[in-house]
């Protein structure tokens, strides 16, 4: 187990983590409050954003854990105790996910958030009430607050029944070296690939994309697995450097573990990019008016100027893919840590500024504006970055408790060894 | 003719073989090269072998063809036959990517496998070391290393005297 300078050293990284997250909450919280009151979405689409981009992360971690599982990978044996920590941040990501799923019952307009919880909301441009739109009609079957809480409740069910059971049993396998506890996981995992990506598919179409309920896309699941899992390789890189830096995994995670999640970060940024260009090349070619009006808000206003967005949108062209995909196309950017740590953390970096595209423009209803509504532009918020923060904070922290609950590494896994001595 | 083409060394296991590689690697030799019927992690460091080129070919490969895909699409739809189709523009980088991603990755496949076949000196039909019999042997559960005769620092005597003194045995010249 851990030697007592240890478990101080992580112990304090917990406890300041722990003090900065709740400082960075409170701040979100007003946000939240004074969005409520003044029935503004923006401080909620901030709230939400926070979440979104560690959820992502976890998620992305519960993704290649099971993958790992199930190709009975034995490299990653040693990183797969550090993705097991981070599942400890899910439970408390639902915690704070549970506001957002009260408004509807408790706000005078349950639509502040997501639209379509209010039909008596009017549409932009005009064309009358949400409940009078026959495509909202449509999907009302399926989009009621009702149904949409349920639904939430067993995505999460999902989430953390899948990270407690994967973390218990390899936990357990510490103690009694009990080979069967790895059989069962691996077991699981082949179900539990197939729930997982159920359940964020439609999580994100639920609580992503249904911020535009107007909209179609068949892309959208797997985009936010793309990203989920990108997000997930970088944060795990930068978790195992930081780690054995500080001494906790120094010496067993190696250069060979370190190439390989850079390998993976690149199959990941193509991945990414191809579902990301896939999506707009389909609704390009179609060029149907409901599927298109999403792309053109992220583009120019009404009139055909530029707004913000098309400097994002470039943005995630240039920065978002190119530059990490020139970059660990290099042998040199996987295996020099300072490389590797400066394109993971940029990844990171744009992945937030990929859920600011797909979560923050919107048409939103004004009366004086040119046709009765205006595009909400790009605009980093100080609740934006006190959510961010906060929501990370409390990972951080429930990750410290986790590391000191268990061995750095899982030591009487029968992989372990084909882990420890892995070379490219 | 029967000129001395390399002299060959056999060693008895895996870690005599890895650290002799390195003493040869040491005393400044350049063309020679370990065999085994099974890939030895860390050799190529024990060998000094750089980097493979190969991802150069791939690169170039894939720049070629994203290019030609580019310019495919553009000298058939914007020059040579413009042509409205479903009012989208004559050239624009998204309609056509399909066409230049696909090229990209099937030039970046050639790159590669041509620069596989350079790098290696393929197609090479015949080589002296099939001369050996200790060299058909590697395919079972011999590990050599062959010195050539075209490295600068070879002597037929001198060189010998060095194999066997990190530890090989059944020396051999093998002839041309």
């Amino acid at each position: 187990m851990h030697n007592q300078e240890e478990i101080s050293k992580i112990q304090s990284v917990g406890l300041i983590a722990l003090i900065v997250g709740v400082v960075g909450l409170l701040i979100g919280a007003f946000g939240l409050y004074s969005g409520l009151v003044s029935d503004d979405a923006r401080p909620l689409i901030s709230w939400l954003i926070g979440l979104t981009f560690w959820l992502s992360i976890a998620l992305g971690l519960l993704f290649l854990t099971q993958i790992w599982y199930v190709f009975h990978a034995r490299w990653p044996t040693i990183i797969r105790r550090q993705c097991e920590h981070c599942f400890s941040a899910l439970p408390w990501i639902f915690l704070l996910f549970t506001p957002l799923l009260l408004i509807p019952f408790f706000h005078d307009n349950p639509g502040i958030l997501w639209k379509w919880m209010n039909g008596s909301n009017v549409m932009p441009g005009g064309h009358g009430l949400i409940q009078d739109d026959p495509l909202f009609q449509w999907k009302s079957v399926y989009l009621n607050p009702i149904f949409f809480t349920v639904r939430a409740f067993l995505f999460f069910g999902v989430f953390i029944g899948l990270a407690y059971f994967l973390k218990k049993w390899s936990f357990d396998t510490d103690k009694t070296g009990d080979v069967e506890n790895i059989h069962k996981a691996r077991r699981l995992s082949s179900v539990g690939l197939f729930l997982l990506a159920t359940a964020s598919t439609l999580g994100a179409i639920d609580w992503f994309k249904s911020l535009d309920y107007h909209w179609f896309s068949t892309m959208y699941g797997v985009w936010f697995f793309a990203g989920s899992v990108r997000a997930a390789l970088s944060t795990i890189l930068i978790f195992c450097i930081i780690a054995s830096a500080k001494g906790y995994l120094k010496g067993t995670f190696n250069q060979a573990h370190r190439y390989d999640l850079g390998c993976m970060m690149l199959a990941f940024t193509i991945f990414w990019t191809y579902i990301s260009f896939s999506q707009y090349f389909l609704i390009h070619n179609a060029n149907i008016p409901e599927e298109t009006y999403w792309y053109n808000i992220r583009e120019h206003n009404g009139d055909g100027v530029h707004n913000t967005w098309w400097v994002i949108s470039m943005l995630l062209i240039f920065c978002n893919f190119l530059v990490p995909f020139f970059a660990l196309l290099w042998y040199k950017t996987k295996i020099v840590i300072w490389r590797s740590v400066a394109v993971a953390v940029w990844i990171l970096l744009f992945h937030i500024v990929d859920l600011y595209w797909n979560l923050v423009p919107g048409k939103v209803v004004d009366a004086n504006a040119s046709h009765g509504y205006y595009i909400r532009q790009f605009s980093v918020e100080i609740f934006d970055i006190a959510a961010l923060i906060g929501v990370g904070g409390i990972c951080i922290w429930a990750v410290c408790q986790s590391m000191l609950k268990a061995e750095p590494i899982p030591i009487k896994d029968p992989n372990v060894l084909k882990s420890l001595n892995h070379a490219e | 003719m029967s000129e001395v083409y390399a002299i060959v060394a056999s060693f008895k296991n895996t870690p005599d073989l890895f650290h002799a590689a390195e003493k040869v690697r040491d005393a400044g030799f350049k063309k020679w090269d370990t065999y085994s019927s099974f890939p030895v992690h860390g050799m190529p460091e024990a060998q000094g072998q750089r980097r493979s080129k190969v991802p150069i070919f791939t690169f170039f490969g894939g720049i070629t063809g994203f290019t030609l895909g580019t310019a495919m699409v553009w000298y058939m739809n914007a020059f040579d036959y413009p042509l409205i189709v479903g009012g989208m523009p004559f050239f624009s980088p998204v309609f056509p990517f399909p066409i230049m991603y696909e090229l990209t990755i099937l030039l970046a496949a050639f790159g590669t496998l041509g620069g596989m076949f350079i790098t290696n000196l393929l197609p090479q039909h015949y080589s002296p070391l099939f001369n050996s019999a200790q060299f058909l042997e590697v395919s079972g559960d011999r590990l050599l290393i062959i010195i050539e005769a075209q490295d600068k620092q070879f002597d037929p005597v001198e060189t010998k005297t060095f194999l066997e003194s990190i530890g090989g045995f059944d020396i051999e010249e093998i002839e041309d």
